[in-house]
């Protein structure tokens, strides 16, 4: 699967960890103004866990498309390896 | 440096829904430009995706303004044509997966049924962008890009419509209210009509 693809697959996947909580309003995508728009929207602090996993996140997928179109592969993976690291965290965060 | 406005502002395609799309164009890694604000690109990148014919190179070369060149050239005149583009039907499966993806997420559950409809949206214009310029030569990147095929182009209600390019925005900008989860139960038929249109346009673009 093309490496856009993907990153749109990992998008998803944090949305619906996040989503499986009941908030007054779901998150609806992972740009810095939709998390600020869900902290917001839910009473949650910018500096809550759960908004630093999403913000860090959302850093991390972007540096992802800049370096794929650099191909830069072993940055690429590190990254990847991050990305996973911390949509792990980010299930713990939203299962407590 | 170099910083171009490009986009829909460049279009005098001017609504409600408008931002304003900045290229910021850096040897290096510059910490002044807001990733959330700029589109930031490399020299290098500038030139590759010139020599791929990329879309988005045809996109600059075809309507970017210059705001600020910090040596008075317009660096993306000096670039001339980009290349022919190749990739058309590699970015068109790349699309049609990325609705088909974001189709079949949506009908599962309804966990990022915005996101979902935002991603269907997205994958219906960019798809209507490779189509045009790829097999047309047309250069259309227009937000309604796939309402300006002429004889090709996406016949869907205009409310369906509306409200996947709404959800785009509220899951890109944080901007509107959400559609009802009742909308996707309720669209399910256009829904297979957007399929069928890229079905139709993916099997021209293979056979070109």
């Amino acid at each position: 699967m093309h490496e856009f693809n993907n990153r749109i697959n990992t998008q998803r996947e944090v949305l619906k960890i996040v989503n499986s909580q009941s908030f007054k309003e779901d998150l609806f995508g992972l740009s810095k103004k939709s998390i600020e728009r869900w902290a917001n929207s839910n009473g949650i602090l910018p500096d809550n866990d759960k908004c630093t996993l999403l913000f860090k996140i959302a850093d991390k997928l972007f540096f992802l498309a800049t370096k794929s179109q650099e191909q830069i592969s072993n940055e690429y993976k590190s990254l990847s390896t991050d990305i996973n690291q911390l949509i792990s965290s980010l299930r713990v965060a939203f299962n407590s | 440096m170099h910083i171009y406005a490009f986009g829909s502002t460049c279009r005098g395609e001017i609504d409600i829904n408008s931002d304003i799309d900045l290229l910021a164009i850096v040897d290096n890694f510059d910490d002044r430009f807001d990733p959330d604000i700029y589109s930031i690109y490399s020299y290098k990148r500038i030139s590759e995706i010139w020599s791929e014919g990329n879309p988005f190179a045809w996109h600059l070369h075809t309507e970017s303004k210059m705001i600020f060149a910090y040596n008075s050239t317009d660096y993306l005149k000096t670039l001339g044509l980009p290349s022919e583009y190749r990739n058309c039907k590699t970015d068109c499966i790349k699309f049609y997966n990325l609705f088909i993806d974001s189709y079949s997420s949506i009908n599962k559950n309804h966990k990022s049924y915005i996101f979902d409809l935002s991603t269907m949206f997205l994958a219906i214009r960019n798809f209507a962008t490779c189509y045009s310029l790829g097999i047309k030569n047309i250069c259309n990147f227009s937000r309604n890009s796939a309402l300006n095929l002429n004889g090709k182009s996406l016949n869907v209600s205009s409310d369906v419509y509306q409200s996947l390019l709404e959800s785009r925005i509220l899951s890109i900008r944080g901007k509107g209210t959400s559609v009802d989860r009742k909308f996707v139960e309720n669209n399910q038929h256009e829904f297979e009509m957007i399929k069928n249109w890229m079905d139709n346009l993916l099997k021209e673009v293979k056979n070109a």
